[in-house]
């Protein structure tokens, strides 16, 4: 059984069979692609999953600059997601609280008689003392278990200070990763930050960039290609993104749609409530990009726009082009590995691709199903007791905002050319004889290196040296170590150089890992 | 000092308990941990002990969902348990609790209890920790992990000669080097916990996922019967003391030693070693006269350093005490757990230090945020930051080096490899420490100089005509040798008064046209035109040979009646090319004027700036009156603040060289006075000027208590540490005239047409003087 059941043998039998649906080879030749997702982490084996908290706080609103965000529960959650994920973030007048963590710092005694009267206290403080016009309140696994009200003690801020002032309830427990805060911050953003502001856009071709967190400075590189063609982008979600433009972003004409995981919730309620479009998007790599800019071209269907993105495309990728080809040179035929949260193992085959790196194996940490397989499997999808108990909200055609950019027969010919509300998932785009892997742990990644060999590694700090202990180059894919831009076309170089200058180090070739000099297979031959 | 804001954490400066507890338990030989609570603990704990470290770093979890809040969490933990048994088949187990599982009320010991009953082959040692994220800091984490190890592991109470050394979080580089220390005295030594490997390992050929390194289990075992305990920590809570527990329980005698940091500590520790058997090593001989030798040589450089010290209690105790043994001075020492004895313990090190220096302020705080350890640090005039990369946030913004000797470091390679400890390990810190100052101060000292010393001999005139941008700021800057304000001894300077409206009304003055023998601002014989003034300033200039400076300072606002004061520089600048042209302002109007005063040629400017936030400005100035309307209290402070800072810094953009005054009112802004200066450093003020202030009868303040030369000087000295002060103000008359010890305003009081200085007989002139300079009543 290959690779899969070379692994796998290490474990007891209950553990076999669970992992063994979150693995999957490769094989165009099957009728069904299917991988099991999004379900809970076997306890004890080292997932590199993180909790509801994390993705609420961490991913989805950490990068709102200008709101003031406050961690309703003991100081350390709050402190280990500051700054972590290396958001940037431009500050605007009035400053940024991205370098801040703020905490209520709950002790012994709030936890017996409940935290409500020091949040709200700790509210009244953060306004005094820095004057935000957005507090968040995200809650911590105590907090929800004695019930403080934290969305009461909101709207009485609110009201008290005349501020806008959201709590979301994204207890660590909730749901099996990261995925549950996603949607909690997405639901509560819609509900209660989208849709304030009608001022709508100066120009006709209005974006919103969705699922795009500035993680080294990516979505400045997306935004510089997008005002080149002539896009306006209205509103980031949420890399160096502010409460002002999210109050306005359904002024825009169409979304973009960069992580689907994160932030799909959005983009169907926005469809829903304003009429808006989504399509699906990457510009992590020169080629992947080329096609998004074009798909959005063909979306507006506007002659002017379409040759002045051609025009960008041919000037960007004759500047890249010298660069491009020495770093091409260096990496062809190399192979990698990728283990990311829940849309980059995705967008970074692309970027691989471009430089002749094939991917061996690639997995998601808090993907869905739709995500590996594409969106169509949604309905098969079961609801467990899980998530059963992150609340999916129903939002309404608003009458008056809600407007369709496209007519009803358009809609239906650009579905067949463009992703339009849409994303075909990971698997599709992976060659034969890969491997995917869902919520992939240490053990995994030990053995799985042995059995793949790649040349290196991408994926976060708590694998990072466990892969460089076997010998193999790791890059983080949720950080960057301080690299990056790695989107778009100055992106894609920054990647490869960063990439070829690591693999190329010479200190590897001190720790050669043992199956490069070792015999694999011993034996005799006889005449 | 506690701060008053206490329900708002800005920038922990504390983690929570899982975390200490995982810590320790990575110094155990064979040892896996698994946290009892929602996967995000373990993740997030994992991350920064990866980064700091860079060692994969693995801690299990049982990954509670939803549903095991309400049904209990033990069949997660006891799936969990089996499943790291097998894929790592750990010798020892750390359960540590989390929020969580505490908050539902896990009983973990029966969970354990009956996981081993069920178990009967089980090798593994399961050890249980209470970790509650809101009980405590990592460090009561970590003993508590220490002292579940002591008292859960079976002992061997069999009496051998053997030491026990209980260390709290220490780098593995510490823990290998205490580690061989001991070895080297020859005495039977157990260290707990031992990270040096488990924290810091090498390339191997096959990563081995199991922690190897390490204590022992049996060793733990053996602490029971040990000889003695030395426990270096002297903050640990009682019931998280193994040392208290291993001598309660199986009667072990134990000292508690500071961490061996400062020299003193080491020699404590040395001594207690040997009265305990052990051998004094010629290599520790050899290490403490170096380290001695070292004091020596950088002793003149460590005098200088102002260190603000945070982190965990025993750090920064050690840390203080090696900073004062040294004649530096810790002027901020905190940290973030919640330690009422914490002040008590540091104060008496670092009081000897301070009274040696003369100064009286420092701060130990406990239970402190970033945000609080920064305005410390900023008062108080730190120039070193020690203690985590946390703090790297407050070193961008206040330009502050910080030396990054504790966890976490997440900014930088190398957090394995910290020395801190013993007499090596002690200097390499203090070293680390100077040279940071030492790095500042030879990036800077060559400009202090010239500035302090060599301008003021500096008489050439300026070649170039003042102008915008930076070469101008540096020819002005020249030219400050010759105004006596900034630094040109000898040479006299007039005050035209032109100037008599004012568009703030401050509590402490009154503007009048008053006695000419009383000397503050705001006073003046009388208000001249502009015409008038360019006459006295061409009779005052003829009439005396060292006349360098013609200025501007009210009585009311120069910038207030801007017509006449552009006038007035005019005229005088077609009068004379040479002579510096100077204003002093409120500062409200002064980002409308500046650049046409650059262009006039005003090359020195005095802002007046008494508080550098809107509550504290608004007790001291009750209306501000900006185009067109009036605002009191706050707001008018507010727009005040923000108009002195933008009006500085174009001024400075420019080409001018700033000075800010500041009037000191007791009780009013004199905690606040350092922060101005420090405000004023940022801004690229050159010079600040304390001033007492001058209760105008009739003002608001008129009855404030008086400010002392003594106060004066005080406050002099501790904003000197951000900027440098004028001593020699003689806070002048509107219409001064003359060099600052010698006012001949009264000759030149006229229009310069009269002869002025003509006396009529019969007519007296009365000169009142008193002690503190300050005229109470005039008649």
């Amino acid at each position: 059984m290959g690779v899969k059941g070379a692994v796998l043998e290490k474990y007891a039998a209950k553990v076999f069979k669970n992992r063994k649906e979150h693995m999957l080879e490769i094989d165009s030749g099957q009728a069904e692609s299917r991988i099991a997702a999004n379900s809970r982490s076997i306890p004890g084996i080292m997932t590199s999953r993180g909790c509801c908290y994390a993705g609420c706080k961490g991913v989805v609103l950490g990068p709102l600059k200008d709101a003031l965000l406050i961690t309703h529960g003991p100081v350390g959650c709050g402190f280990y997601s500051w700054g972590t994920r290396r958001n940037k973030a431009r500050a605007a007048n009035g400053g940024s609280f991205i370098q801040y963590c703020f905490s209520t710092d709950l002790q012994e005694p709030d936890i017996v008689f409940g935290g409500e009267k020091k949040l709200r206290q700790a509210i009244k403080e953060a306004i005094e003392l820095f004057h935000p016009q957005c507090v968040l309140v995200c809650s911590t696994c105590p907090v929800g278990l004695i019930g403080d009200d934290i969305h009461a003690v909101a709207a009485e801020s609110e009201k008290l200070y005349g501020i806008t002032c959201v709590a979301f309830s994204c207890e660590g427990y909730k749901g099996v990763s990261q995925s549950a805060g996603h949607h909690i911050a997405n639901n509560g953003v819609m509900r209660r930050i989208i849709g304030r502001d009608d001022t709508p856009p100066a120009t006709k071709f209005s974006l919103n960039l969705l699922g795009e967190y500035n993680i080294g400075g990516d979505s400045w590189e997306i935004e510089r290609i997008l005002r080149r063609v002539g896009y306006e982008v209205v509103a980031v979600l949420t890399g160096d993104g502010s409460f002002a433009d999210l109050s306005r972003a359904h002024n825009a004409a169409l979304n973009l749609v960069q992580c689907h995981r994160s932030i799909n919730y959005i983009a169907e309620m926005m469809k829903t409530r304003f009429g808006m479009d989504w399509i699906k998007v990457n510009f992590i790599g020169v080629e992947a990009a080329c096609r998004s800019l074009r798909d959005i071209a063909l979306y507006f269907g506007d002659p002017d726009l379409s040759r002045r993105t051609e025009e960008v495309i041919a000037d960007e990728l004759e500047r890249i082009e010298p660069d491009r080809a020495h770093y091409r040179r260096k990496l062809k035929g190399r192979t990698a590995s990728l283990y990311v949260g829940g849309s980059r193992s995705h967008h970074y085959q692309n970027l691989l691709a471009d430089f002749g790196v094939s991917t061996v194996l690639a997995g998601y940490e808090f993907a869905h199903r739709d995500d590996y397989e594409g969106r169509e499997v949604i309905p098969d999808i079961k609801e467990d007791a899980d998530n059963k108990n992150i609340e999916s909200i129903a939002v309404e055609k608003d009458e008056k905002r809600h407007r369709a950019f496209l007519a009803p027969e358009r809609y239906a010919e650009l579905k067949e050319k463009i992703p339009l509300d849409y994303y075909k998932g990971m698997i599709r785009d992976m060659p034969d004889g890969s491997v995917v892997i869902d919520d992939l742990n240490h053990y995994e990644t030990e053995a799985f290196i042995e059995l793949l060999r790649p040349d290196f590694f991408m994926s976060g700090i708590k694998d990072k040296y466990v892969i460089q202990k076997a010998g193999v180059p790791s890059k983080q894919l949720h950080s960057y170590d301080y690299g990056g831009p790695y989107a778009g076309f100055n992106g894609a170089i920054n990647f490869a150089r960063d990439i070829a200058r690591s693999v190329e180090c010479p200190a590897w070739r001190l720790v050669t890992p043992p199956w490069k000099f070792e015999a694999m297979l011993e034996g005799t031959v006889t005449e | 000092m506690s701060k008053d804001l206490v329900n708002l954490n800005v920038n922990p400066c504390k983690m929570c308990m899982p975390m200490g507890s995982v810590t320790a338990f990575y110094g155990l030989a064979g040892c896996m941990t698994i946290l009892h609570g929602s996967q995000g603990c373990s993740t997030y704990i994992r991350r920064h002990l990866a980064t700091h470290f860079n060692e994969p770093i693995d801690i299990a979890s049982s990954s509670l969902t939803e549903e095991g809040t309400v049904f209990g969490g033990e069949k997660n933990l006891v799936k969990g348990l089996d499943n790291l048994i097998r894929l790592y088949d750990p010798a020892v187990i750390g359960v540590s609790t989390t929020c969580l599982a505490e908050t539902i009320g896990e009983d973990i010991p029966g969970i354990i209890r009956s996981y081993r009953q069920n178990r009967p082959g089980l090798k593994a040692k399961i050890v249980t920790v209470s970790s509650a994220g809101y009980a405590g800091t990592q460090y009561e984490g970590f003993f508590r992990a220490l002292r579940a190890l002591v008292e859960q592991v079976e002992p061997e109470t069999e009496r051998h000669g053997g030491i026990n050394v209980v260390t709290g979080p220490v780098s593995p580089a510490d823990a290998r080097w205490l580690r061989e220390c001991l070895a080297e005295t020859g005495l039977d030594c157990i260290l707990l916990p031992d990270p040096s490997s488990n924290l810091d390992g090498g390339a191997t050929k096959k990563y081995e996922r199991l922690p190897r390194g390490g204590v022992a289990l049996g060793d733990i075992a053996r602490m029971a019967g040990a000889a003695h305990t030395i426990e270096l920590a002297e903050f640990v809570p009682e019931e998280a003391s193994p040392a208290l527990y291993l001598n309660r329980r199986h009667g072990v005698p134990f000292t508690r030693l500071p961490l061996p940091v400062g020299l003193r500590d080491m020699d404590r520790l040395a001594e207690l070693l040997a009265s305990l058997g052990g051998r004094r090593p010629p290599r520790l001989e050899e290490a403490r006269s170096r380290r001695l030798d070292a004091m020596v040589d950088s002793h003149k450089y460590s005098a200088g350093v102002r260190a603000a010290v945070f982190g965990e209690p025993d750090f920064v105790y050690a840390v203080s005490r090696l900073l004062c043994e040294n004649g530096a001075l810790p002027v901020l020492a905190a940290t973030g757990s919640r330690l009422p004895g914490f002040a008590d313990r540091v104060r008496p090190d670092i009081e000897k230090a301070a009274a040696y220096r003369m100064e009286e302020d420092f701060s130990l705080l406990d239970d402190c945020d970033f945000e609080t350890i920064e305005s410390e640090a900023v008062r108080l005039g730190a120039n070193v930051l020690v203690g985590s990369s946390d703090a790297r946030r407050i070193a961008e913004r206040r330009r502050l080096p910080l030396v990054r000797a504790a966890f976490p470091v997440h900014d930088r390679v190398g957090g394995q490899r910290i020395r801190t400890l013993g007499y090596e390990g002690g200097l390499d810190l203090l070293d680390r420490i100077v040279n940071a100052v030492l790095g500042s101060v030879e990036a800077s000292f060559r400009e202090e100089l010239k500035e302090k010393y060599y301008l003021e001999r500096e008489s050439r005139p300026a070649a170039e005509p003042p102008g915008a941008g930076e070469a101008a700021l540096a020819a002005n800057r020249l030219r400050s040798g010759r105004h006596p304000c900034f630094n040109g001894g000898g040479y006299a300077r007039i005050h035209l008064p032109v100037a008599p409206n004012c568009n703030i009304q401050c509590n402490y003055c009154v503007r009048d046209f008053s006695c000419p023998n009383e000397s503050r601002p705001g006073v003046t014989a009388r208000v001249v035109t502009p015409g008038e003034a360019a006459a006295r300033f061409v009779a005052f200039r003829d009439a005396s040979e060292n006349l360098s400076v013609a200025g501007i300072a009210g009585p009311g606002d120069a910038l207030a009646d801007w017509e006449l004061t552009r006038e007035t520089l005019r005229l005088i600048r077609a009068a004379d090319p040479d002579v510096i042209l100077c204003l002093s302002t409120n500062g409200l109007l002064l980002p409308r004027h500046v650049r046409e005063m650059a262009a006039l040629g005003v090359s020195h400017l005095t802002v007046t700036v008494n508080a550098v936030d809107p509550a504290v400005g608004a007790a001291i100035c009750r209306q501000v009156d900006y185009l067109g309307t009036r605002y009191h209290g706050e707001a008018g402070a507010a727009i005040l603040m923000a108009n002195q800072f933008a009006g500085i810094a174009m001024a400075i953009e420019s080409g001018i060289v700033c000075k800010m005054n500041t009037v000191m009112l007791k009780g009013v802004n004199d905690g606040h006075i350092p922060l101005i200066a420090a405000k004023a450093r940022e801004l690229g003020c050159v010079l600040g000027n304390i001033m007492r202030m001058a209760p105008a009868k009739g003002s608001v303040f008129a009855d404030s208590p008086p400010v002392s030369n003594r106060e004066i000087g005080a406050m002099r000295k501790r904003c000197g540490v951000h900027l440098r002060q004028m001593a020699h103000c003689r806070q002048c008359r509107a219409d001064a005239a003359g060099r600052l010890d010698e006012d001949r305003s009264i000759l030149f009081a006229g229009g310069g047409d009269e002869p002025a200085g003509e006396r009529q007989p019969g007519f007296f002139r009365f000169a009142v003087s008193s002690k503190g300079g300050v005229l109470k009543e005039k008649r």
